[in-house]
């Protein structure tokens, strides 16, 4: 039962790394944050780090689940699977992302948005 | 100078890839089915669908079965051909040694034997004058199951994935060796030429032209499973290369090799010759039970997986159990061999070395007999990523040209889209056409074997014919509609069999998935279903791609 829990989040885990890592390229924010919504350095920078930070989280979930050798296998077949459920997402459901969307980074972004109206 | 260079590595790419992906597909789709392998076994012959087993008693059950086995009428056949005057009767043959081999997803378990034989070889290098005799009995009571049954995962599916079920010179083998090693040199130059792939790691736009879009699906299925892909070739090819591709060790390097055998036995200390004085058997069910004492003894407790004996009735005749390599990546090991006719242990197998333990690793990666579902369907997704990554590759092959094409009269593209239909749909329709038949025709028909083979392979052809014959529009820039109806004809057949296996067997998915849960026969039927509804899906998907314009020449994309 322990194992299929860690097991979960590391899915959980591979899927929320993947997809912070698809919203550090600035095509993908547009895609989901609309087109004008500005995706800094500081920003990509701290989504990037979120990304893997969150795909290590899921390793050691994998680790956890399971004995070294076959975790290590389990793991880079999730960072696959997670990969193309991603791409699959922002193809067909790209919204659904954006719950990966931290409030902060949103209003950040509808600020910066808003102070670009005011400028123009 | 860079120019040329990434020109050449297209070239290769699209050249190479072009010509052995079709063999590739084959290895990538059979493959990923190969992983349930057992599962299809179960869904093909109704009679052994009943829980997994363990290694059964040997002296209650076991012992008796091998004194009812005989050398297999095929080797009879076979053996007669290498040896010097006629063999004697099969019942008179002594057995010289035995085995037993289950895993934890096998009802059923399968056992063989080597029968020595008196006629002298006719090759001197020849040196195996044995003939086999090998059986599949349930463990259960011992009782020897119908030999004329095709295990349509384990039997065909599984060596269609590494030999084509194409065994004249040993053909189909070396062809998926080549087209693994094509594999390899696909890998590296597909990522030499694509330039962007972490700016496009994750790009997928299905609103794009086809060859856009196609294009965007090989580099994604391409790169997000690399490690699959590369690890999948490499390990297979490591699989054989001992084996089958180099046999040096059985040819020129026979002197060395039976050296090596001697040797072998002189440091492990289990005998290579009988000693020529006749013994009995002690209790195989104690050695067993030994066998697991030291196993969990060394933190590992675990059933055997492999179980044989050599020297059969021999003083120096010995007992090798093989722990199931269930919860680890590597097959069998951690072997413990002991005197037959006493059951003291001769031997235990300490832990592989680091070469020994990563060979060991690789083969077994590759040929999975650990207990972990969640993988085994990850690694069915990696391989159905293979299998999309050479569809789309074959897609954008034929998108490039095909204007081209109908401007110039080539049938170039027309040809290499049927043939892309044929491995694609097509692959998929012989196999599934294949499960239906099974349940079609009776259990008890003769020559039932041979009916399936045949309509495995009349499907596939019939698929080449609807997709040659259908192909026309090709040659106008357009789409080839036979995509669409065979994907219509997977959908029909898929459900089919679902059908077919519920009226048959009574099995519907709502007993084998609540009622009496069983779901090797449950995954099948799903995974069946999920199949029909992804190529509705696809069909519907397709006809309204197939009636958009033909868009004027684009210059977009420049790529091999």
């Amino acid at each position: 039962m322990a194992e299929a829990l860690a097991l979960c989040l590391a899915v959980l885990f591979s899927l929320t790394g993947m997809g912070w890592l698809a919203l550090s390229l600035e095509v993908h924010w547009r895609q989901i944050l609309g087109r004008k919504a500005a995706l800094t350095t500081a920003k990509a920078n701290r989504l990037r780090l979120a990304g893997w930070a969150s795909l290590l989280l899921s390793a050691a979930f994998c680790f956890i689940a399971d004995r070294p050798s076959m975790a290590s296998l389990v793991w880079v077949m999730l960072l696959a699977g997670a990969a193309t459920s991603i791409a699959l997402l922002l193809a067909w459901r790209a919204h659904w992302l954006r719950v990966l969307v931290l409030p902060a980074w949103r209003r950040r972004t509808e600020y910066r948005r808003s102070s670009r109206k005011h400028g123009d | 100078m860079k120019d040329r260079f990434l020109n050449r590595m297209a070239w290769l790419h699209t050249w190479f890839g072009l010509v052995l992906g079709f063999v590739l597909m084959a290895a990538f789709f059979f493959g990923a089915l190969s992983v349930f392998d057992r599962e299809i076994d179960r869904w093909a012959i109704p009679e052994t669908r009943f829980d997994p087993q363990p290694m059964p008693s040997f002296d209650a059950v076991l012992q008796p079965v091998y004194a009812q086995l005989r050398p297999h009428p095929d080797d009879m056949v076979a053996t007669q051909q290498r040896v010097i005057g006629p063999l004697p009767h099969p019942d008179t043959l002594p057995m010289s040694s035995l085995w037993a081999y289950t895993t934890h997803r096998d009802p059923v378990l399968r056992i063989g034997a080597e029968f020595d034989v008196p006629n002298k070889l006719k090759d001197d290098a020849d040196e195996h004058a044995h003939v086999h005799g090998w059986a599949t009995i349930d463990p259960r009571s011992g009782r020897f199951l119908a030999d004329d049954k095709l295990k349509i995962g384990s039997d065909w599916f599984y060596p269609m994935h590494y030999g084509l079920n194409w065994s004249w010179m040993n053909l189909g083998y070396w062809l998926v060796g080549l087209a693994g090693f094509t594999m390899l040199a696909a890998l590296v130059t597909g990522v030499i030429m694509h330039r962007k792939i972490f700016r496009e790691f994750f790009t997928f736009r299905p609103w794009k032209r086809t060859q856009r879009s196609a294009l965007d699906l090989h580099n994604l299925t391409g790169v997000v499973a690399l490690p699959f892909h590369f690890f999948f070739a490499f390990t297979g090819l490591v699989i054989f290369a001992g084996s089958l591709y180099f046999p040096v060790g059985h040819t020129l390097l026979k002197p060395l090799h039976k050296q090596h055998e001697v040797l072998e036995a002189q440091r492990t200390g289990l005998p290579h010759e009988p000693a020529g004085i006749a013994a009995p058997l002690a209790s195989v069910d104690a050695m067993v039970l030994e066998a697991k004492r030291r196993w969990a003894a060394r933190d590992m407790p675990g059933e055997v997986g492999l179980l044989s004996i050599e020297h059969l009735g021999d003083a120096n005749g010995y007992v090798s159990l093989y722990r199931a390599g269930s919860d680890q990546v590597a097959l069998v090991g951690q072997a413990i061999h002991f005197k037959a006719s006493t059951g003291e242990v001769l031997r235990e197998e300490p832990p592989p070395g680091a070469v020994g333990g990563i060979n060991e690793f690789l083969t077994g990666l590759h040929l999975q007999h650990f207990e972990h579902w969640p993988l085994r369907w990850l690694y069915v997704l990696g391989g159905l990523l293979g299998c999309v990554c050479i569809a789309t590759g074959f897609i954008f092959f034929v998108e490039k040209r095909k204007r081209k094409h109908a401007e110039s009269g080539s049938q170039g593209s027309r040809i290499v889209d049927a043939l892309a239909v044929t491995t694609v749909t097509g692959m998929m329709i012989a196999a599934v056409g294949m499960l239906v038949i099974n349940r079609l025709l009776p259990a008890d028909l003769a020559g039932k074997v041979d009916w399936e083979k045949l309509a495995f392979w009349g499907c596939w052809m019939l698929a080449l014919a609807h997709a040659l014959w259908r192909s026309a529009p090709v040659a106008r820039a357009r789409m080839n509609p036979a995509w669409r109806e065979q994907c219509w004809g997977i959908a029909v057949l898929a459900v089919s069999a679902v059908g077919l296996n519920w009226l048959t067997t009574g099995d519907h998915l709502i007993k084998t998935m609540s009622g009496e849960p069983y779901w090797a026969v449950a995954g099948v039927d799903l995974s069946l279903l999920a199949t029909a509804g992804i190529a509705a899906w696809s069909a519907r998907k397709l006809a309204r791609r197939e009636q958009t314009p033909v868009a004027p020449m684009a210059t977009e994309v420049v790529h091999g």
